[in-house]
C-alpha cells in the first residue's frame, strides 16, 4: 500500500507539472508584448477581363460582354479558384506562413480559401497574426495540394456538399474554374437529370489534378499535377504591425489567361481532366498580378 | 515552490487525475486472481499481426462505437440514393465478403441502371492506398462520394443526402453522439461510412491462421503445394499478405479497350489503356464473378484464361509475355492445386461477423 501511495504522489506531481506547463503556455499566448508584434494584412482579389471589371451572367445567357484574342465574343457565368499556403516575405527576413489545417469541422479548416467572383466576401482574405515587419512579396498556391487531399473528408470550403469543387472519379479539388457563354462554342444542350443541365454554346474550363508521383520504370510520368505557385512582388513594401491596416490589391485577369493559353472556343470548350487542363495551368502565373498596395 | 503556485481547484483536479491514472494503471494490470481483465475492443481497429501497416488516416477519424454504428446504419439505408431504392449493401453483400451478388455481375444502381464494372469486395480497405478498379480515388473517405453521386450507382448529390439526413429525425442525434455536431455535414457522413468500412478486416482465414501459427491453421499437403505453385506463377502480382501489389496491369482480358480504358481514364496515358488494379485475392473463392468486367464465373475459368486465353495488345503486362505465347503456362493439376490454396483465403468469421449486420 505504501508503494501505491508513492506512485500516487509521483503521478500527482507529474499531473501537476503537466497542468502547470499548460497554463504557462496559455500565459504566453495572452502576453501583451507578444501581441504587439503581430499585425494583419487584407489581400483583395479583383477579378477582371482585360481592362473591364468582371461581371457574371447566368449560364445560357446571350450577353456577350467581352471579346477574346481570337476575336470571339463571350460572357462569363463562373470564375473562381482555391488559394492556399499563403506566404509573405520581406527584404529584412520577415516571414509569415498562413496556418494550414484540414478538418471535417469547418471552423478548424485553416488556410484554404475559395475565391469566387459570385461572392464578394470571398474576394478579401484577411491574414491575421502576422509578425511585425516589412513585407514585399506574396506567394500562394492555386489549388489544393496532396497534403490537403490526403487528409480525407473535409468541411468548410472543402466540403463537396457545400460548394467545394471536387472531382469524384479522379478524387481531388479543381484549382481554378471558368465557365461562360460563347456563340462559337459547339457545346450542345445536355440534360443530366435532377435539374442539372449543360446549356448550348457554353464553355467550362476546370483545371484540377494534384497527383505528383514519380515516373514509372519506363519513364512514363503518369499524372499531371496542375497545382501552381504564384509568386508576386509588391509594387512597394508594406509595413505590418498592430494598429496598421495594410492592404494588398491583386488583379486576376481572365482575358489574359485566355490569351496566354490561346483559348479557341470552337475547339476548346469542355476541359474536365488534368491532362486537358495542363495548358491552362501552365499560363496561370500570367493572370495574377499586384495592382497596388495601401499602407 | 511548485505547490505554492497551485490553487485549490488545480489541487483537487490534480488529485482526481492522479487517482484516475492509478485506476487506469491498475485496470491494465492483472487482477488479484491473476487473470487478464479483457478490454472491449469490439469497435477498435486492430492490425492483424501478419498485415502491413494501415494507410487510413485514423488520426483524423478514430473509430468509435457510435461512429461505427452510425456508419453501419448509413451503409444499409437507401436514403443515400436519389429515389430511396438503393443502398451500399445492395452491391456490397457481407455473405460474399462485401462484393456484389453473383446475379449482379455488373453493379446495378437506381432505375436498374447497369454499371460498367463488377463491384469490388470491401475488404481490408484500411490497408489500401487507392480505390476502385482504376485507382482514381486515393482516400477511403472519398470512395463514398463516388458511389453516392455516380449516375449508375446511387445517382444522388452529396448535398441532397446531407439535406435528407438532417430532415430525418433519427439521424441528427446519432451524428451528435458520434461526432458532437448539431447539424450534419458531408465530411461527417463520409467519416461515419469510413469508420464502418475500416473495421472490415478479413484476417481469420485458414491461411491467416496457418501463417500466424494458430489453431485451425493446418494446411493440407495439396493446399501447401498449391501455395508454392501460386507463389511461383501468380505471386509477382498477387504478392504480400493482401495478395496484391496494387499495381495496374493489363492481364489480357481484352485487346480493344474502347468500352473501358481502365487506368488510362485516370492517368490519361495511352500506355495505361486496358490496365486495371490487381485485385486482392482474399475471399476470392466467394467473390465470383471475376475481373473488372465480370468475365469469368469460376476460378478455373480464370486460370484457364491465364493459361491459354490471354489476348495480346500493346499494353499487355510484360510478365505475361515470358513464354512462347502470351500468358502463364499451367497444367490442369497445377490449376486444381492453386484453387485448393485459394480456398484457404476464405474467412468465414469475417462473413459471419455480427458487427456488420444490419440492425435497424
Amino acid at each position: 500500500m505504501k508503494k501505491l501511495k508513492n506512485i500516487g504522489w509521483a503521478l500527482f506531481a507529474f499531473t501537476t507539472l503537466t497542468l502547470m506547463s499548460c497554463s504557462k503556455d496559455d500565459d504566453n499566448d495572452s502576453n501583451n508584448d507578444n501581441n504587439k508584434k503581430r499585425g494583419t494584412l487584407a489581400v483583395r482579389f479583383d477579378n477582371v477581363v482585360g481592362s473591364e471589371d468582371m461581371q457574371l451572367d447566368s449560364a445560357g445567357h446571350n450577353h456577350y460582354h467581352y471579346t477574346n484574342s481570337n476575336g470571339q465574343t463571350f460572357g462569363l457565368s463562373l470564375f473562381g479558384y482555391y488559394v492556399s499556403k499563403i506566404r509573405l516575405t520581406g527584404p529584412d527576413g520577415a516571414v509569415f506562413e498562413d496556418e494550414m489545417n484540414v478538418s471535417p469541422n469547418p471552423d478548424e479548416v485553416k488556410g484554404y480559401y475559395q475565391v469566387l467572383e459570385s461572392e464578394t466576401s470571398s474576394q478579401i482574405i484577411s491574414l491575421q497574426n502576422i509578425p511585425t515587419g516589412t513585407y514585399d512579396n506574396i506567394s500562394f498556391i492555386i489549388g489544393v495540394e496532396e497534403d490537403g487531399v490526403q487528409e480525407g473528408a473535409a468541411g468548410g470550403v472543402l466540403d463537396p456538399a457545400n460548394g467545394a469543387w471536387f472531382w469524384n472519379w479522379n478524387a481531388g479539388y479543381i484549382g481554378i474554374a471558368m465557365e461562360g457563354n460563347a456563340p462559337d462554342s459547339p457545346q450542345e444542350f445536355v440534360d443530366w437529370g435532377g435539374g442539372f443541365v449543360t446549356h448550348a454554346n457554353t464553355f467550362a474550363i476546370h483545371v484540377g489534378g494534384w497527383k505528383d508521383l514519380p515516373a514509372d520504370s519506363n519513364g512514363v510520368q503518369n499524372f499531371v499535377n496542375n497545382i501552381r505557385t504564384i509568386d508576386l512582388d509588391f509594387t512597394s513594401p508594406l509595413k505590418v504591425e498592430e494598429g496598421l491596416n495594410p492592404r494588398l490589391h491583386l488583379k486576376v485577369d481572365a482575358l489574359e489567361w485566355m490569351k496566354a493559353s490561346n483559348l479557341d472556343f470552337a475547339t476548346t470548350y469542355s476541359v474536365h481532366s488534368p491532362g486537358a487542363g495542363k495548358a491552362f495551368a501552365d499560363q496561370m502565373n500570367r493572370i495574377f498580378s499586384v495592382d497596388h498596395v495601401h499602407q | 515552490m511548485f505547490i505554492n503556485r497551485i490553487n485549490r481547484g488545480q489541487l483537487i483536479t490534480g488529485l482526481a487525475l492522479s487517482w484516475a491514472c492509478i485506476f487506469a494503471f491498475i485496470s491494465c494490470q492483472k487482477n488479484e486472481a491473476g487473470t487478464e481483465i479483457p478490454q472491449d475492443k469490439t469497435y477498435t481497429f486492430q492490425r492483424p499481426d501478419n498485415f502491413p501497416p494501415p494507410t487510413y488516416t485514423f488520426e483524423n477519424n478514430p473509430v468509435t462505437e457510435e461512429g461505427f454504428k452510425l456508419g453501419r446504419k448509413l451503409f444499409h439505408d437507401p436514403i443515400l440514393s436519389r429515389d430511396g431504392s438503393v443502398s451500399c449493401n445492395n452491391c456490397h453483400i457481407q455473405a460474399v465478403a462485401f462484393a456484389d451478388a453473383q446475379q449482379h455481375p455488373l453493379s446495378i444502381g437506381v432505375d436498374n441502371r447497369i454499371g460498367k464494372r463488377n463491384a469490388p469486395p470491401l475488404t481490408n480497405l484500411a490497408f489500401m492506398k487507392e480505390f476502385f478498379w482504376d485507382g482514381g480515388v486515393t482516400h477511403l473517405d472519398f470512395t463514398s462520394v463516388n458511389a453516392i453521386e455516380a449516375d449508375f450507382e446511387l445517382d444522388e448529390s452529396l448535398a441532397n443526402v446531407v439535406r435528407k439526413l438532417n430532415g430525418k429525425p433519427e439521424y441528427p442525434p446519432l451524428f451528435k453522439e458520434a461526432f458532437g455536431i448539431d447539424s450534419i455535414t458531408s465530411p461527417y457522413l463520409l467519416q461515419a461510412l469510413s469508420q464502418f468500412m475500416v473495421l472490415m478486416v478479413s484476417s481469420n482465414s485458414k491461411y491467416d491462421k496457418y501463417v500466424r501459427g494458430e489453431a485451425g491453421g493446418q494446411l493440407t499437403a495439396r493446399e501447401l503445394e498449391g501455395r508454392q505453385i501460386f507463389q511461383l506463377k501468380c505471386g509477382s502480382c498477387h504478392s504480400g499478405e493482401l495478395f496484391s501489389d496494387f499495381s495496374y496491369r493489363n492481364n489480357g482480358i481484352n485487346s480493344d479497350f474502347t468500352n473501358d480504358l481502365g487506368r488510362a481514364l485516370i492517368t490519361e496515358q495511352e500506355s495505361d489503356n486496358g490496365k486495371f488494379r490487381v485485385p486482392s485475392l482474399r475471399n476470392v473463392a466467394r467473390t465470383s464473378p471475376y475481373m473488372h468486367n465480370a468475365k469469368f464465373w469460376t476460378l478455373k475459368e480464370v486460370l484457364d484464361h491465364y493459361d491459354n486465353g490471354v489476348k495480346d495488345s500493346p499494353t499487355l503486362d510484360p510478365l505475361l509475355k515470358n513464354n512462347s505465347k502470351p500468358g502463364i503456362e499451367l497444367t490442369e493439376e497445377e490449376k486444381e492445386k492453386i484453387i485448393d490454396f485459394l480456398q484457404t483465403l476464405s474467412d468465414f468469421e469475417f462473413i459471419a461477423d455480427s458487427r456488420f449486420f444490419q440492425q435497424d
